[in-house]
Formats: C-alpha cells, sequence, structure tokens
C-alpha cells in the first residue's frame, strides 16, 4: 500500500484535481438550472393555455348576466309573451359588521321587498358565505326605492344588484296550452317556449371579476373587470290571431261549463289553405303568470289532503295534465267526423258517386261476425243517396262505402290522410303515433275496415283530424301545420319565414269539390247547430264512445267524445273549425248538439272578422 | 533601502483580522447586489397583497423589514469582506463553529418550543434564527479546514471519506429530527459536493448516494413514509381534485403550478399576479419564485436563473484562483450551497421534485437568512481580496 505522507498543503493554491472537479460540478449545476428552464418552458409555453384555464376558473367570479328573451307575438304584432326587466338583490354578510347593522337591514329590507324578517336576518349573520340571494325579480320601482334606501343608510357596499328579466304574458290565461311558460332562470318549460326555446333564448352576457383566494373581489385599486355583453333573443310571430283566439276560447269555455266535460274541451281554428293555427284552444288551461297554481279547485284540495310524501308526485302530475295541449297531445276515436275521410276514399278511387245509393234497414252485418246497429235503431233510414247518407250519419250506409274500398286501400288512404304520422306542426308535445293505435295495413280486417269507416276502433289527435278535413276543403293538399310564422331577431331582420308546407297531395281538386257539396248539405239538412244565416258552413258532427274505456263514467255511461270538424265557406273554404268536448256530463251528449253549436259559434263571429261577406245560396 | 525595509514586515507575516489591503472581484460583488435588488424586488411584489390581507391593509409590511435586513446585510457582508479569513482556518474556530451549532441544533429539538409544528427556529429578541444556517457554514467551514489541512490523505478512506462524512452525518442528523428534510438534503449536498472536490474518491461518493437513495426508496415504497407527498408530485392536479386532505396537501404545487403557467412567456406583469392573492399560501416565503414566473413570465424566470448561475460561476472562479486551499474551498462551499439551494427550490417550486420547503436564497423574506447569506458573500469577497492580480 502506497503511503501518503503528511505534508502541508494548505498553503497550496487548488490542484489540477481540484479544478476539473469544480468544473464537473459547475457543469452539473448548469445542467441542473437548464433542466429546471426546460421544465419551466413546459409549463409555461406548451402547457401556458391550460394552467391559465385553471388559474382564472378560481381568480374570476363568474356572474351570468341574464339575456332578454324574444317576444311572442300573434299576428297582428300584438305581444303575448315578453321579457321585463327585474332584478336580483344579493347581500355579502361580511359587510355587515355590527349585529345593529344586521338588525337593521333586516327590519327594513324585509319590509322593502317584502322578504320574510327572520330569513333575512339568518342570511345577514351568515358570514361564513361571500354571498346570499335576498330578492329575486324586483321589479324596477321597488329596485329604485332599494337603491335609495341602502345609499341612504350606508349600505351600498353590502349589497349587489344584478340585473335579470322576468316573463310576463299580458293575456294571462289566454293561448296558455300553446304558449307554455319558462322557469325562473327564463328557460323555456313548456309549449312554445320550450319548443322554440333555442331561438327565444338570447345568449347569457358574463361579467368576470377579479377575485381573491378567499373569494372577495380584489382591492379597488386592482380591480378588473371583464364584460361579455347579453344578446337579445329572437322573437316569434305567431299564425295564432289574438281576437280568433279569445272569441274561441270563451265559446269552448262557456261549452265545458255547460257540458262539465271530465276531461276537457279543446278547439283549433285553422286556415284551411295553408296550415296556419288561427286559434288553439284547450279549456280548462292556466294562467301563464302562475303556472304552478292549480285551476281545479277541486282537485287542488283533493292534493292539499293528500300526506306530505304523495303531495309533490300528485301535484305534479296534476300540473303537468294542466299544461298539456289537449289539441295536440291526446288521442281519441274520430267517430263519425272522420266519415268525411271515408267517404273522401271511396269517392276518390270511384267506388261510390253522388249517384249511388245506400239502404239502412237499422243494422249492419259485419263479415257475419257482429251486427252494428245504425244510431237510429230500431228505426232505420231506408235507401239514401251518399248526400244523404252523410246528412244521416247513417253508420250501416258507411261501412258499405268503407267496405267498397276493401282492407288495402283503406288502409292506404288510413295513412295517406296522415293519421299513421304526426302532423310535425311546430309545438311541443305532438303525440307520436303508434301502430297500435290503429289497424295497421299488416293487420287490417274487413270488420276493422268496417268499424274505422265510421271512426272507431282507433284514434286519432285533434290535429291530425282538421289537417286531414283541410285537406279534403282546399282541393286535396295535406298541408303541415304550423303556429310560427316568422322569426325575426333582435335588430328586426327576419331570419325565417313560412307560408306553410304542402306534405302531400290525397284527393283530387274534383273529390275535393264534391265532398265540400256534400259537407255543406250536412249542415244545411243533418247537422243544423252548426248554420251560421249568411255563410256557407261545411261539416260533420262526430259522438263517439269510448270502446276501449274499462270503466264508466260516473253515471254509468261510458264515455264521449262530442265533435265537429267543419269548414267555411263551402264553396271557397278559408277556415276550418274543430271542436271536441271530451266526455261531457249532460244527459244528451252527442257532437251536434253539444259541439255543433259552439262551431257556430265561431264561424259566425270569426269569418265577419276575417272579411267573409255573407251571402245567400 | 531603509524606506524598502521598513515595508517589507508590514506586508508580510503579520496577521491582522481586518484587510484592506486588496480590491475585492467586482464581478461577484455586482452580480451579488443584481440579484439582491432582483430579489427585494420580487419580494416587494410577491409579498404586496399577502402583507395586504394578513396585516391590516399594510402591503410595506414584508419589504420595509427585509429592506432593512439587506441594507444590515450589506454592511455586514463589506464588513465581512475585510476580515482576514485566515483567522477561520484555526482549529479552535472550526471547533467552536460546530459545537455552537450542534448545541444549538440540539436546543432547538429538545429544548425549545415548536413554531407551527416543527422544531427548527429559535426566537431570540424577537428574531427567528435557524440554527441549521449556521449549521450549514459550519459544516463548510469544517470541510475547508479538513480538506486544506488533508491534503493529498483526502484519497484515503478514513481522512477523505469517513471522518468528513461522520461530521456531516451527526449535523444532516440533527436537522433530519427538526424535522426539516430540504435543509437535510442541502447539507448532505454541500457537504459531498465539497468533499467531492477536495478529493474524496468518487466511489465512496457514489457509494454513499446508492445506499442513500435505496433507504429513501425503502421508507417511501416500503414503509409508506410520505407516500401522499409523492402522489401529489407525480401527478398534483389528480390528489387536488380528489378533495379532502389530499387538496390541502396538494394546494401548494398546484397553486404554484397555476402561477408559473399563468405567466406564459411574457408574464402578466410585474405587480400583477393573480395568485399571490391568497391562492399561493405564503408567495413570499419559499414559493416566491412562482410569482415571479407568474409576473415576469418565461424571459424573466430565465433571467433570474442565469443570474444565479453566473453568481455560482464567479464563485467557483473565485475559489479556483484562492491563493490556498482553505480558502479556495471555503469559497467553493459557500458558492455550493446557493447554487445548491437555488435548484432545489427551483425543482420544488416547478415540481421537478417534491414540495419540501425550502427558500429561494435573496429572493424568499427572512432577515437572519438574508444577513447570514450575505456575510457568506462577504468572506467570499474577503477571499477575492487575496486572489494575486496577473
Amino acid at each position: 500500500m502506497k503511503r501518503i505522507h503528511r505534508q502541508d498543503v494548505s498553503m497550496n493554491a487548488p490542484s489540477r484535481a481540484m479544478w476539473r472537479r469544480t468544473v464537473s460540478i459547475l457543469a452539473a449545476t448548469v445542467v441542473c438550472y437548464g433542466g429546471i428552464g426546460g421544465k419551466l418552458g413546459v409549463i409555461q409555453l406548451t402547457q401556458h393555455e391550460q394552467w391559465q384555464a385553471l388559474a382564472q376558473e378560481q381568480q374570476l367570479s363568474d356572474n351570468v348576466v341574464s339575456d332578454k328573451r324574444g317576444v311572442i307575438t300573434d299576428r297582428n304584432g300584438t305581444v303575448l309573451a315578453q321579457s321585463t326587466e327585474t332584478a336580483t338583490i344579493l347581500l355579502y354578510p361580511r359587510e355587515l359588521t355590527s349585529e345593529t347593522a344586521r338588525r337593521q337591514v333586516s327590519d327594513e329590507l324585509s319590509a322593502l321587498l317584502g322578504v320574510d324578517r327572520d330569513t333575512l336576518y339568518k342570511k345577514a349573520c351568515k358570514t361564513s358565505s361571500r354571498y346570499e340571494t335576498v330578492a329575486r325579480k324586483v321589479d324596477t320601482d321597488t329596485r329604485a326605492a332599494f337603491v335609495e334606501w341602502a345609499t341612504a343608510r350606508g349600505y351600498t357596499a353590502a349589497f349587489r344588484v344584478i340585473r335579470d328579466y322576468k316573463r310576463e304574458y299580458p293575456f294571462g290565461n289566454t293561448l296558455s296550452c300553446v304558449l307554455g311558460f319558462t322557469g325562473t332562470d327564463n328557460t323555456g318549460l313548456e309549449g312554445l317556449e320550450a319548443r322554440y326555446n333555442d331561438q327565444l333564448a338570447g345568449k347569457a352576457g358574463r361579467v368576470l371579476v377579479s377575485q381573491n383566494g378567499w373569494g372577495d373581489p380584489l382591492p379597488n385599486d386592482i380591480q378588473y373587470e371583464t364584460a361579455i355583453e347579453s344578446a337579445e333573443g329572437n322573437s316569434l310571430t305567431l299564425t295564432i290571431d289574438l281576437n280568433i283566439q279569445q272569441m274561441t276560447e270563451q265559446y269552448v269555455e262557456k261549452a265545458v261549463k255547460n257540458t262539465a266535460a271530465a276531461n276537457r274541451a279543446c278547439a283549433i281554428v285553422m286556415d284551411v289553405n295553408s296550415g296556419a293555427v288561427l286559434a288553439m284552444v284547450t279549456k280548462p288551461d292556466y294562467d301563464l303568470n302562475e303556472p304552478r297554481v292549480l285551476t281545479d279547485s277541486t282537485v287542488a284540495a283533493q292534493i292539499a289532503a293528500l300526506s306530505e310524501d304523495e303531495r309533490s308526485a300528485a301535484l305534479l302530475t296534476a300540473l303537468q295534465k294542466q299544461w298539456k295541449n289537449k289539441a295536440v297531445s291526446e288521442f281519441y276515436e274520430p267517430g263519425s267526423v272522420f266519415k268525411i275521410v271515408t267517404a273522401s276514399a271511396a269517392l276518390e278511387e270511384g267506388r261510390v258517386s253522388t249517384a249511388s245509393r245506400f239502404f239502412c234497414n237499422g243494422t249492419f252485418q259485419m263479415s257475419g261476425v257482429r251486427t252494428m246497429k245504425c244510431h237510429v235503431y230500431p228505426r232505420s233510414h231506408g235507401s239514401q243517396t251518399l248526400a244523404e247518407a252523410i246528412a244521416h250519419s247513417c253508420n250501416p250506409a258507411f261501412m258499405t262505402i268503407g267496405s267498397s274500398l276493401g282492407t288495402t286501400l283503406f288502409a292506404d288512404y288510413h295513412a295517406r290522410f296522415g293519421f299513421t304520422e304526426r302532423t310535425g306542426v311546430d309545438m311541443l308535445g305532438e303525440a307520436r303515433v303508434t301502430p297500435s293505435l290503429y289497424h295497421t295495413a299488416d293487420a287490417i280486417t274487413a270488420v276493422d275496415v268496417a268499424t274505422s269507416s265510421i271512426g272507431q276502433t282507433f284514434k286519432v289527435t285533434p290535429i291530425q283530424l282538421i289537417t286531414a278535413v283541410c285537406a279534403v276543403a282546399n282541393g286535396g293538399q295535406l298541408k303541415t301545420p304550423y303556429v310560427v310564422s316568422d322569426i325575426t331577431d333582435a335588430e328586426g331582420h327576419t331570419v325565417y319565414h313560412t307560408d306553410g308546407q304542402t306534405r302531400r297531395r290525397v284527393i283530387a281538386e274534383k273529390t275535393s269539390k264534391t265532398m265540400c257539396e256534400l259537407l255543406e248539405g250536412v249542415v244545411e239538412n243533418g247537422a243544423k247547430n252548426a248554420y251560421v244565416e249568411g255563410y256557407r258552413v261545411a261539416g260533420k258532427t262526430g259522438t263517439s264512445e269510448k270502446t276501449d274505456q274499462k270503466t264508466a263514467s260516473a253515471n254509468g255511461r261510458p264515455g264521449v267524445v262530442a265533435s265537429f270538424c267543419g269548414f267555411a265557406p263551402a264553396d271557397d273554404p278559408q277556415i276550418a273549425v274543430l271542436v271536441m268536448i271530451d266526455e261531457p256530463q249532460t244527459d244528451i251528449r252527442y257532437g251536434g248538439v253539444l259541439a255543433a253549436p259552439v262551431a257556430k259559434e265561431i264561424f259566425e263571429n270569426v269569418l265577419p272578422y276575417l272579411g267573409v261577406q255573407p251571402r245567400g245560396k | 533601502m531603509a524606506t524598502q525595509a521598513a515595508k517589507t514586515p508590514v506586508k508580510t507575516k503579520k496577521r491582522r483580522w481586518f484587510n484592506f489591503s486588496a480590491g475585492f472581484d467586482m464581478p461577484f460583488f455586482i452580480l451579488t447586489m443584481l440579484v439582491l435588488a432582483v430579489g427585494l424586488v420580487s419580494l416587494f411584489s410577491a409579498s404586496f397583497a399577502y402583507a395586504y390581507y394578513w396585516n391590516d391593509g399594510d402591503s410595506y409590511y414584508y419589504i420595509k423589514r427585509q429592506l432593512i435586513f439587506a441594507a444590515i446585510g450589506v454592511v455586514f457582508m463589506l464588513a465581512a469582506s475585510t476580515i482576514n479569513y485566515k483567522q477561520l482556518q484555526k482549529k479552535w474556530v472550526v471547533q467552536a463553529a460546530l459545537g455552537i451549532s450542534i448545541v444549538l441544533l440540539l436546543w432547538v429539538r429538545f429544548i425549545a418550543p415548536p413554531i407551527r409544528n416543527v422544531y427548527r427556529w429559535i426566537r431570540i429578541f424577537g428574531f427567528s434564527i435557524q440554527p441549521s444556517e449556521l449549521a450549514k457554514f459550519a459544516l463548510i467551514l469544517f470541510m475547508a479546514y479538513w480538506i486544506a489541512k488533508q491534503g493529498d490523505r483526502m484519497k484515503l478512506g478514513k481522512e477523505g471519506f469517513g471522518i468528513p462524512i461522520a461530521v456531516t452525518g451527526v449535523i444532516a442528523a440533527l436537522v433530519v429530527i427538526e424535522p426539516h428534510l430540504s435543509g437535510t438534503m442541502l447539507i448532505v449536498a454541500i457537504g459531498m459536493v465539497m468533499m467531492f472536490i477536495g478529493g474524496t474518491k468518487w466511489y465512496w461518493l457514489v457509494g454513499t448516494l446508492g445506499v442513500g437513495a435505496a433507504g429513501v426508496c425503502a421508507m417511501i415504497f416500503g414503509l409508506g413514509y410520505e407516500r401522499d407527498r409523492i402522489d401529489v408530485w407525480l401527478d398534483p392536479l389528480k390528489v387536488y381534485t380528489s378533495g379532502g386532505e389530499g387538496r390541502d396537501l396538494a394546494w401548494q404545487t398546484v397553486q404554484s403550478l397555476y402561477a408559473i403557467g399563468s405567466g406564459g412567456l411574457m408574464g402578466e406583469g410585474l405587480g400583477n399576479s393573480r395568485q399571490k392573492h391568497l391562492f399561493l399560501p405564503e408567495p413570499q416565503n419559499d414559493f416566491i419564485f412562482s410569482i415571479v414566473c407568474e409576473e415576469m413570465g418565461f424571459i424573466g424566470a430565465i433571467l433570474v436563473i442565469v443570474l444565479f448561475a453566473l453568481l455560482v460561476w464567479r464563485g467557483f472562479v473565485i475559489g479556483l484562483k484562492a491563493p490556498d486551499r482553505f480558502s479556495s474551498m471555503l469559497a467553493i462551499g459557500l458558492t455550493a450551497q446557493i447554487g445548491l439551494q437555488v435548484v432545489l427550490n427551483l425543482a420544488v417550486v416547478s415540481n421537478a421534485m417534491p414540495n419540501t420547503g425550502i427558500s429561494l436564497p435573496f429572493f424568499s423574506y427572512g432577515g437572519s437568512s438574508l444577513i447570514v447569506l450575505l456575510v457568506q458573500m462577504g468572506i467570499i469577497l474577503c477571499i477575492s481580496r487575496s486572489i494575486k492580480k496577473e
């Protein structure tokens, strides 16, 4: 082993080895520094945006500024739904430092804003919270009073007022099942408000306010704010005419009252040639400004009597039923009104003509299976022309007419007239048509054809039926019904316009003309209750038994739907009207007695309003 | 002849405590003052908001104090630059330094009350003093003394490795029980860097590192010690978003990354940090560099790193040019301390290493540590005076 002698080198300069090793340490230091520089480069340059986004999430308090929702007007520009400016008042509890201040605020502000004093006091004491919402949807007058109060008392720092909007419906119940309403966040929940929410809703603005780690705004001199302006939503112009709507509502409401309809009633007034909906009524309805209040006080009382657990579910079910637009969302058996379609199809196919004669002995033998009675049984209609058969609404005659088409053609026309599909009306909640509702082409039997010919054993929606009747009246064009004709942006530019769309031709113009004459004869000779002096009204009544109803209604009889569907003037059809009363509780429940007079009232008032001149025949 | 004779004895062997004989290394002095100035500006900005929230709106709370400490420190530095450092190369001075350090380390751990749950600080006359700061200096002094004394025998196992690693180990052990993990790492690193330069065989050091690393791995993965800290290091955002206790643990690291990442290339501008507003905890302390990154961007961060690198380079140059082994090792040791502390701090701040809590020299708030740092710089300047000019 090599001995190293003790030798004092402490006065020597650093050795070459020390130089080398120092330089290598320096190099290692530079490598480390470079590595950290590289790491910083990754974080600051390549990952900059994602880190910044994450940081901003916590650094900025994001306050949403409500957007102004577009208005909804009727075809004449009358406002049906609009948004008015309101305020949301926020309280910053930490700014109220003394007990006196908290008491003063809760005492005086509760009176000013009409909120509960104790709740407000609790919020004022909640210093763990950054802010508490004191009141929402405060109107402009109250807001002004509040600001004055806060300034006078020196509490401006403890409050923040945020602009918001409140949806208002100037006509309350009018058109409620069509318009629908919005939630507190101004998002459409029902009806057109929901269907056209994308158009009506603007773009919410945002105010990004810098905040510190405690969630408080930064001190004033370094405070910064970024505002993203909110954008106003588009406005809808409806095809609905408020006057026609109000008239129709008035008559239907009266009818519901008189007939004590157990399952509501509805009516549609439609422009025969375009498919534009001029009025659509469901009664009873509800107040759009108070959508969560039950209109039916009996139901409300029943629900109030329920236990707490059942109550909210029951209330929700009842409310959903109340909000439902019966005219597009509920199915029913159309009954004799459907004879319009049966007759049109048979005429179009040449299976019957105006010269054909039909014999009624009071009953109809269906393919040897069942015997069906005419509604005048034990009396009978005897020998009738087609016009007479329609006017009499003779069931055996129509079973004969329907059967003349055979199963394939009958099913074909059923589909062609649109009863196996949605109409495509631009409304919320149009019911989906499932094959269980009707006899499908591959399963329909001769018996099915016979019963279907008189409008029983299958179901339709009111909007489907009136759309089909319009096709019969307008020369054979099946239209797509619609309620929104124009969408306008905040600057007034039209972004959408429609004059209606044709789905397909269902019958020839000639057939349509014949049907108009035949149906005019119905009102003149049969359903006289729809006859309007001076006008040529065409139409058909219907009284359909709810054949699938398991339980009989209160008075022991199965429920019926009393309805009428017609149009006028017969020589140049302009408007179609459908009236449908679901489960009337009167002794006489015929459509001709209950629904036709309602249609008469509508025609009587709407035709002159639309400028259709009365003239004799 | 008489005049010459009169001059000669004055210039030669007479040892004095102060030495004004030659000018010190101007580049090192300027670099030190530059780093100090940038550090003070950064501290002002980083502490501004924190002081505002925690000291009744007095945003100047920290900077006022730090400026006073810096002024005292600079005076001490200039004073230290005039001492005759050779007086430090005495057995009793080294023994006293080591002895006092160990006594203070024992005191802080076993007698003094804990501050924030750890035994790191002793409060004397209203000042917080970290014995580990003194211990670092004592270790550097010892190493310089030992290496100079042993000379070529540093190649031997006992003199070159056994004894110096034992001294390092004792000090490190006393620091690790405080507990002060990053302080321990720094002490071990300083000791080993000085041993390496001093001539210790490389395989002893590599072996020690290997055993140490294996021990640390066994502690973490075998015994699960500090496992949480490792999880935070590996994926801070995941731990942060998982909520609960993990969120608190990952908080500082994540907030630091938010700050650094937000800075981008150019930064938000001096004074414009958003993260210092109560998001990044104690931005004036260990994580001050995150705020520098946020405000001055990647460019500013690189400039700061370059400044530190230049300071280390100049310190090493002084060490290598020094006339004797002791002063050489002293300058290199003191410089290495700065260099290593900066690496550790930046690695923690940028999450290149688990969070251990280590301050950034000249930047982080802390009076006593700043004064000690400046005195150490003074000693390097002092050594630079003895370099023979070509």
